[in-house]
């Protein structure tokens, strides 16, 4: 792969080239301390040197609030949702949040293939830009690195002065045709280190965590968790969601909306006569993360955390996903070796 | 393999958009319960297998899942046994014939009729576990030839909440049906059977070799129908449930009704037994 080169300087004349051809999102600065993906007007706010946005770009194709229809209460009609493609460009994307799109994406394409989310990830040209791991990632624990650039149109890796500029597709040929990025022979440098690490690999964790079901860590977690539901909501590959009416306050019409859910609240499994089939907050500590690490694994093979480390990062409680996996292993393993 | 790999390419389609259809009938079962005659628009049929659910709605109040009553034998219109719970319940209990509701479905795995055809039919149901199970014994009465004996096992909390009493005092008397009814406390004008759904099991006339059995009802009801069921010697591979759980979509994607890795909105609500085995979570 032929390397070119983007200057730091020169970022914002690459940003604002590409703005004349699609519209961009791009991570900016959100208050003191946040960074997130805002559509950009101004080329000069763009932040590629970031650790992680709090919500990933799962929110483009997946709105915390989506409408499904309109309806109108006089004649009882119906209409649907206007969903268009995104048709934009995603700029400064890392390497974990491409990868929980095609988690998404599967989801929404198997069984039933879904139109809501499939017309809005259409047109889509990904620009990736590498990251340095700080103390919650552990993408690489979950076999993606700071530098894969698998999925992505046109990828940057952050290098002296600047960044190496990968074109990878022809929809990345075609944004940056006509933007002089001189190729350069400096070499790819080596991704930064990661600080969090699950001890095994995928591939055995689906037997470990099969036979984690009765751990104790479940009840010493639900110790500590509250309860709250914002490792879902940050998560990128959470999908769950809930159906709402929204009635207009002339009370003529409305619509119909899905709802980012989690299930980690304790409403997510109750059904009408009371029972609550997850009850207890270590039942639903355990089904949300078996979820990432077995259910889904089980049946494509690829395990449903990228790691990230938001749920990690913004939980209210300190409750960390990857300490909770190497309890399972190292319980795992002592159990195996005293069998022995 | 990489996991766009992993789904075959097809076409998106609107998955959330009800179909408007009209309602028929209403018939009130009980104080609690009612009974609505449904017909989706230009005589469309539903095609539904019994065991199956569709998505009802009212535009402003919501949807929810609710089990197809009626058995597919009997086409043009179906029938929905609703019990009032809540919003969208106390809102369906008001419609009157000629109303509109929204339609999707019918949706999951109903009962495999396939696999209980030639076989004697063992239906155990609780509450109002019988309104999806009605489909099924319907059917087995609609094509009579095509099974053996069928055995109705039903229990209820009282006689005042006991479903289909019209319907019950026919199987009651086809000399077809082995009928048993129970109520865990009875009023003083009953005369039937006091005492749980177990307690039916253990003096069923059976002939294990080729009974086959539908079991639904509420969560409490399962594990104690299962072991009265094992201790007749049934064995696991003659059995199927019929489970609830939480359900938005219908369509696998909002991962409500979740079991451990099952999504019962598609693998079920009717599962073999033995499938169930492997989900720690379901009974
Ligand atoms: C496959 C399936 C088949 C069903 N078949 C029937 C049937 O034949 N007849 C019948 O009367 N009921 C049936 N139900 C239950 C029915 O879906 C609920 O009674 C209905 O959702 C309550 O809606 P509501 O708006 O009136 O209640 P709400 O006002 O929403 O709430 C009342 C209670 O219902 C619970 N609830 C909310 N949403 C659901 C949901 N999606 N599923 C279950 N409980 C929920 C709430 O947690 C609360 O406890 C079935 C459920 C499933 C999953
Ligand atoms: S009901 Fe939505 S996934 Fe099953």
């Amino acid at each position: 792969m032929e390397l070119k080169f983007l200057a730091s300087d020169r970022v914002e004349a690459f940003v604002s080239y590409i703005m004349q051809k699609k519209t961009v999102y791009a991570p900016q600065r959100a208050g003191k301390h946040s960074v997130a993906l805002k559509k950009v007007a101004d080329p000069g706010a763009v932040v590629l040197d970031y650790a992680r946005t709090m919500q990933s770009v799962k929110k483009f194709f997946l709105p915390p609030r989506d409408e499904l229809l309109q309806f109108n209460l006089a004649d009882q009609s119906f209409a649907p949702a206007e969903v268009k493609p995104l048709d934009a460009v995603l700029l400064g994307i890392h390497s974990y949040d491409r990868a929980a799109i095609d988690r998404l994406d599967y989801n929404f394409s198997q069984g039933h293939a879904e139109r809501n989310y499939l017309t809005r990830r259409e047109g889509v040209v990904w620009v990736g830009v590498s990251f340095e791991p700080d103390e919650f990632h552990f993408s690489g624990s979950v076999g993606i690195r700071p530098h894969d650039t698998e999925g992505f149109d046109v990828f940057l890796t952050r290098a002296r002065d600047g960044y190496l500029v990968e074109v990878l597709t022809n929809a990345g040929r075609e944004l940056t045709a006509g933007f002089d990025l001189p190729a350069t022979d400096q070499a790819k440098p080596q991704p930064g280190h990661f600080h969090q690490h699950i001890f095994l690999p995928q591939a055995k964790l689906n037997e470990v965590m099969g036979a984690s079901y009765n751990n104790p860590v479940w009840e010493e977690t639900a110790e500590k968790c509250v309860g709250c539901g914002s490792c879902n909501i940050v998560c990128p590959t959470c999908y769950c969601f809930n159906v709402e009416e929204n009635v207009d306050i002339k009370v003529s019409g409305g619509t119909r909306e899905r709802i980012w859910d989690g299930c980690m609240l304790r409403e997510f499994t109750e059904v009408a006569g009371g029972e609550v089939f997850r009850g207890g907050l270590a039942e639903r500590q355990r089904h949300r993360v078996m979820r990432k690490f077995k259910y889904l694994s089980d049946k494509t093979g690829h395990p449903w955390c990228v790691g990230c480390g938001r749920c990690t990062a913004y939980c209210t409680a300190g409750i960390s996903i990857v300490s909770i996996v190497n309890r399972c292993i190292s319980d795992y393993e002592k159990h195996a070796a005293t069998a022995v | 393999m990489k996991l766009n790999e992993l789904v075959p390419q097809q076409d998106p389609v609107d998955l959330y958009l009800p179909v408007m259809s009209e309602i028929r009938d209403v018939r009130p079962l009980t104080d609690l319960e009612t009974l609505y005659t449904v017909a989706l628009p230009d005589g469309r049929d539903l095609g539904h297998q019994p065991g199956q659910f569709v998505e009802v709605s009212l535009f402003g109040v919501g949807e929810a899942p609710f089990s197809i009553s009626s058995s597919p034998t009997r086409k043009g219109v179906f029938e929905l046994g609703i019990r009032k719970v809540g919003l969208l319940t106390e809102k369906l209990a008001e419609l009157k014939p000629g109303d509109k509701v929204g339609i999707r479905g019918p949706f999951g795995h109903g009962i495999p009729v396939e696999k209980f055809r030639g076989k004697d039919v063992l239906i155990v149901a609780g509450g109002i576990g019988l309104v999806p199970m009605r489909s099924m014994i319907n059917y087995v009465l609609d094509r009579r030839d095509e099974f053996g004996r069928l055995i109705i096992c039903y229990g209820s909390r009282s006689d005042k909440e006991l479903l289909f009493t019209d319907e019950m005092e026919s199987w009651r008397r086809d000399p077809g049906v082995d009928f048993h009814v129970t109520v865990d406390r009875g009023s003083p004008e009953w005369e039937g059977n006091t005492g749980v759904i177990t307690t039916l099991i253990p003096g069923l006339e059976l002939d294990l070799g080729k009974t086959v059995c539908c079991v639904c009802g509420p969560p409490v009801m399962y594990r104690f129908v299962l072991l009265a069921l094992k201790s007749r010697g049934l064995p696991d591979k003659s059995i199927y449930m019929s489970l609830e759980r939480r359900m938005k979509c219908g369509v696998g994607k909002c991962g409500h009704c979740q079991i451990n890795h099952s999504y019962v909105c598609q693998d079920g609500p009717v599962y073999h037994y033995p499938d169930l085995k492997s989900l720690e979570e379901a009974l």
